[in-house]
This record gives C-alpha cells, sequence and structure tokens, in this order.
C-alpha cells in the first residue's frame, strides 16, 4: 500500500463522524430516545394546550417548556455517550478500530461530534413541540431570537453533557457498566448534590444540572433568581438559584473543555488488556 | 518504497508485580515472507503483537513496524499494517461491506476502487453475503470479516494473532492459501498453536516461552535441530516386537503405537535409518516408514518443557 495514501487527520474524522452517526442512527437506543422525546413532548405539548398553562406571554410559554430540556439533554447525553470509549474495550470492537493507522483523538472527536449531532437532532424534536405550544396560542409572535439563544445553550449543555458521559465511558471496560453508571451519576448524583447545597446556602455554580437552568432563563426578564423560604418550626432557611445566562455558559465550557480534555487523556493511554 | 520491516527491541511489559508477560525481547524482520510466532498460552505471544500494534504500551523497550515507532507515532507506524488480535469484532450493526470499507477509507480515504477491491476479497475469503448485518454472523464468519478488513488496501505488514482460531477446516484452508500467496511481497506475523499451519505458511520461526524468546531460526534449520530421532514403520502383516529389537545395536527403543505400527529410536543417521529399513523388510512386507512426528512439533515440546534448551537469540 502506498502509504502517502493515509488520510489526514480532518479526513478520518469526517470518515469516524460518518461512520459513527450511521452507527447510532441504526442502533435501537436511538429510535428508543426518539420514540420517548416524541411521545413525551406531544403529551406535555398537548397538556400545555389543553390546560392554557402558557403563561401570560410568549416568553412565558417558551420558559415554561424549555424547563424540562436540562432533563432530556441528561438522558439523551448519557444514553448516547455513556459506552462510546467503553465499547473499545469490553467487547471486541477495539479491536477491530484501534488497530487501524488512526489516531485515537481522531476516533474520539469524531465519535464525539456523531454523538452530539444525533443528540442535538433528539432536542430538536423537544424544541419543534415547545414552538407548537407557544405558537398555539400566540401565533407567530414568539421571541424568535431568544428561542435561537436557547438552542444554542441545548447545544452548549449537550456538549457538556456528553463530555461528562464520554469521561465516565473512559474509566470502564464494560459498555453496560460504563452507561448505568453514567446514568446514575448524571441523574442521582448531581441532583443529590444539588439537593444538599439548597440546604447549605451555597450556590451550586460546580453544577452542570445547575447550568443547564439557563437554557430556560434566557426567557425570563429576571434572569438571575435567589428564591429564599423559611421552612419548619425551627425556620430552616431554603435557598434556590438559577443562573445567570453568562454563568451557564461559563459553566458549561468548563465541563466541555475539562471532561473531553480528560476523556481523550485517559483513551489516548489505555491499554486493551485481557 | 522500503522494504516492509517488524522490529523489537529490548520490549517488555509488566501487567502487575507477578511475572512479565514479556521481558527483553529482541528481533527484526525485514523484507517478504511469513514468521511463525510460537509458545504455550500465556508465553506472551499476543503481549508482543499487542505492543506491535499499539493496544498495549510497553513498559521498556520499543517496538516499530517500518522503522516508525508504534508508541510515538501510532498512525503512521500502522499505515500499512493489517492485524488481527484476539476476535476483532466490526459494529454489530455494520454490515460485512461496510466494515471492510470503513477500514479501507481509514487507511487510504475514498480513493481507488474500494467495491472492486472488497469483491477481490470476497473471492478470495468466500465471505459471508456482503449486506448480511456483522452482529448476525457466525464466530467463524466474523474472523473471515475481520481477516478481509485487515488485507483491505493491501497493507504490506501483516500481524495476525491465531488468524484460523475458531475456523472450520474449510476457511484454514482458504486463509492458509492466501497467506502463501501474500508471503510472495509481504511480511507477515503470526502466532499460531498450530504446527502444521506454521510449517505449511512460514518461513522463519521464532519460539517464546515464559516471557522470553528462547530461540529464533528458519524453520528449516529448527527442524533440522530438532529432526526426530524416531521412525515410524507399520507392517502389513503382524510382526513381534522382539524381532524389530533383535535388529542389531543400531535400533534403540522400540514402542508399539498401533496394530502392527512401531516407533523405532535411532541415532538419528541417515546410514542407520536406512539400515533399520532393510532389517524391517525382512520381517514382513512393510506398508510405510516415515520420521516419527513434525520436527517443530517436537521442537516446541522441547523448549517449553526445559528452560535450557535453546539460547535466547532476540
Amino acid at each position: 500500500m502506498d502509504v502517502d495514501r493515509l488520510p489526514s487527520d480532518l479526513e478520518q474524522w469526517g470518515t469516524a463522524v460518518r461512520r459513527q452517526l450511521r452507527f447510532y442512527l441504526k442502533t435501537w437506543r436511538f429510535l428508543g430516545l426518539l420514540l420517548f422525546v416524541v411521545i413525551v413532548g406531544a403529551a406535555s405539548t398537548v397538556v400545555t394546550i389543553y390546560y392554557h398553562s402558557s403563561g401570560t406571554s410568549a416568553s412565558d410559554a417558551m420558559y415554561s417548556g424549555t424547563t424540562g430540556i436540562g432533563i432530556f439533554g441528561v438522558i439523551v447525553g448519557a444514553f448516547i455517550g455513556g459506552d462510546a470509549i467503553a465499547m473499545d474495550f469490553g467487547s471486541g470492537t477495539g479491536y477491530f478500530m484501534l488497530v487501524l493507522p488512526v489516531r485515537r483523538v481522531v476516533l474520539l472527536l469524531g465519535r464525539f461530534a456523531a454523538a452530539f449531532l444525533v443528540s442535538l437532532a433528539l432536542i430538536g424534536v423537544f424544541y419543534a413541540y415547545t414552538l407548537l405550544g407557544a405558537g398555539w396560542f400566540y401565533g407567530l409572535a414568539l421571541p424568535w431570537l431568544d428561542t435561537g439563544a436557547s438552542i444554542g445553550m441545548a447545544a452548549l449543555f449537550l456538549l457538556a453533557i456528553l463530555a461528562v458521559a464520554f469521561l465516565f465511558s473512559s474509566f470502564f471496560r464494560s459498555p453496560a457498566v460504563s452507561m448505568v453508571v453514567t446514568i446514575l451519576v448524571l441523574f442521582l448524583g448531581f441532583d443529590i448534590v444539588d439537593g444538599i447545597l439548597v440546604l447549605t446556602s451555597i450556590e451550586p455554580w460546580f453544577s452542570i444540572l445547575y447550568a443547564g437552568g439557563a437554557i430556560a432563563n434566557i426567557f425570563e426578564s429576571q434572569p438571575h433568581l435567589i428564591v429564599t423560604q423559611t421552612m419548619g418550626p425551627r425556620g430552616l432557611s431554603i435557598h434556590s438559584w438559577s443562573p445567570y445566562v453568562w454563568e451557564g455558559i461559563a459553566i458549561m465550557v468548563g465541563y466541555f473543555v475539562i471532561c473531553l480534555a480528560l476523556s481523550a487523556f485517559i483513551y489516548q493511554r489505555k491499554e486493551s488488556k485481557g | 518504497m522500503t522494504a516492509p520491516s517488524i522490529e523489537v527491541q529490548d520490549l517488555s511489559k509488566n501487567y502487575n508485580r507477578g511475572r512479565p508477560a514479556l521481558e527483553g525481547a529482541s528481533f527484526r524482520y525485514e523484507g517478504s515472507g511469513a514468521i511463525g510466532y510460537l509458545g504455550p498460552n500465556g508465553a506472551g505471544k499476543t503481549t508482543t503483537l499487542k505492543l506491535l500494534t499499539g493496544l498495549l504500551r510497553p513498559s521498556r523497550g520499543s517496538a516499530r513496524v517500518n522503522d516508525v515507532d508504534v508508541l510515538r507515532d501510532h498512525k503512521r507506524a500502522l499505515a500499512d499494517v493489517g492485524a488481527i488480535i484476539e476476535s476483532p469484532e466490526p459494529y454489530p450493526s455494520q454490515t460485512v461491506a461496510e466494515a471492510i470499507d470503513m477500514a479501507g477509507e481509514f487507511r487510504a480515504g475514498r480513493t481507488g476502487d474500494l467495491a472492486a477491491e472488497i469483491g477481490e476479497l470476497n473471492t478470495q475469503l468466500d465471505l459471508p453475503p456482503l449486506g448480511a448485518r456483522c452482529g448476525t454472523l457466525s464466530k467463524g464468519q466474523r474472523q473471515r470479516v475481520s481477516i478481509a478488513a485487515s488485507l483491505v488496501r493491501d497493507p504490506r505488514v501483516i500481524i495476525l494473532d491465531e488468524p484460523t482460531s475458531g475456523l472450520d477446516p474449510k476457511e484454514r484452508i482458504l486463509i492458509r492459501n492466501l497467506l502463501n500467496e501474500k508471503k510472495r511481497d509481504h511480511l507477515i506475523l503470526m502466532s499460531s498453536h498450530l504446527m502444521q499451519e506454521v510449517t505449511e505458511i512460514c518461513d522463519q520461526v521464532i519460539f517464546i516461552n515464559e516471557g522470553q524468546i528462547v530461540l529464533r531460526d528458519s524453520v528449516e534449520s529448527v527442524a533440522n535441530r530438532f529432526q526426530t530421532r524416531a521412525v515410524d514403520v507399520e507392517f502389513a502383516t503382524p510382526v513381534m516386537v522382539d524381532r524389530i529389537r533383535g535388529l542389531g545395536a543400531q535400533v534403540g527403543e522400540v514402542r508399539v503405537v498401533g496394530e502392527r505400527r512401531f516407533r523405532i529410536s535411532f541415532d538419528g543417521q541417515p546410514t542407520t535409518r536406512a539400515e533399520i529399513l532393510r532389517g524391517l523388510v525382512g520381517l514382513g512386507p512393510v506398508l510405510s516408514y516415515q520420521s516419527a512426528s513434525l520436527a517443530l512439533e517436537d521442537a516446541y515440546l522441547s523448549l517449553i518443557t526445559s528452560d535450557t534448551n535453546g539460547a535466547p537469540r532476540g
């Protein structure tokens, strides 16, 4: 073979993206998630329309509709990216892929891009429903600019969630274990930490789920809220925060950069033992 | 274009605190041909091949393919390499054609007629239907798909870890014929447990035991060195074993190995062998008279049962 024909990293990245996209689109996991998003989005829209729970303005309607995006993002990201690296070490796929003349970081970035595109498409379905629900009451007079910004934030949120999922995936050899742990950490782990922080008066600026609140907060006129409630006979103070948009962006970028860099480092050094 | 080469220098791998899986292995092969890599389970064969393909990182030493260090520049080192290590599995949702096509695209992009090449491999390896999903294939079928993926774009260095493991006799013959054809202008390094296979394909052989290379030579030299000093004889009619023992001093130990079949030890000299045959013919009609077993098998057994047999030559 003529070694000069070896494709550049960029070309191989394109190959990895296309191949991984095809892989995702053929999996039951993708079809299941698509079905889930379609059904839940439809149900939510029907309930909104039926009960007229669309708020007092188009922005309110969009805010209500997009508050669930964070949870959807976590579900989609965890299921799509939860085994992205582990699959090379827990099955024979790695023996097929890792002996090819391609840098592991290129493979990883290709898989990441494919996972991002698939996740974004699924979240896009949810946005379509939200727009449908808001449009039912307010027609085309919707906050399009803020909607665009919210989609951008959701995309950034997905990048951060996928980076976390890829990082956890790099710790394990079994794809199934990797996916379960990723889902548990993203769902329960962050939620528990956030719950504790509510009681301790510490703003959870290091929580990815907290940052996800910025996706809906874009539609709010007063984006950074600190609500303090006093509860119980001893007057226990419970604080809840909503992040500034810039704060949300900073947290998401931080997670994206750090987790993706770490997962690339681990993937690069991980050995195919056993 | 330089000749294909494989080189390991003082290559060692420790998985944990126990005995090293590989210790100080060194060898270099350049040009075309087939090298058999032999040793018992756990000897360090797969570890060596994994180090050569970047699946493991060496504890010490280096592995180079086509004069490029695998650890330092994985992509360039494996640019002209096709490898089968352990049991590779294409993505289950991929079709046979997609899996081979993907390997080809990573090696050389979309240049050339990849479809025609896949068609040729299909003929050579009798692949399962190209539209079948890899997840639905049997182990043997998946192995042939992986072999096809390792050979697409015709890489000049082929590294194979027990390539016929899990294949039926017909499939083994296919692979053997293909490798015999490839070795004319490719460099093949293959591990195997099957002495017959190595004898039929390889020109050179490396024996490894307990992580150390114990012998490295041409198959012919090893065969000569470990030539069995025994012959098997089969008579057409029953013959008493004592009559064979009574043929003279040139006959060593005589063992009954079957009905009318005997194994006779001697000093290994061709003249003695001929003398014994003359005597046997006088005892009854001889149906067959041949060396007792495969020389490589003897070498293998001799080397792995004795640490002192054969000095490391790596």
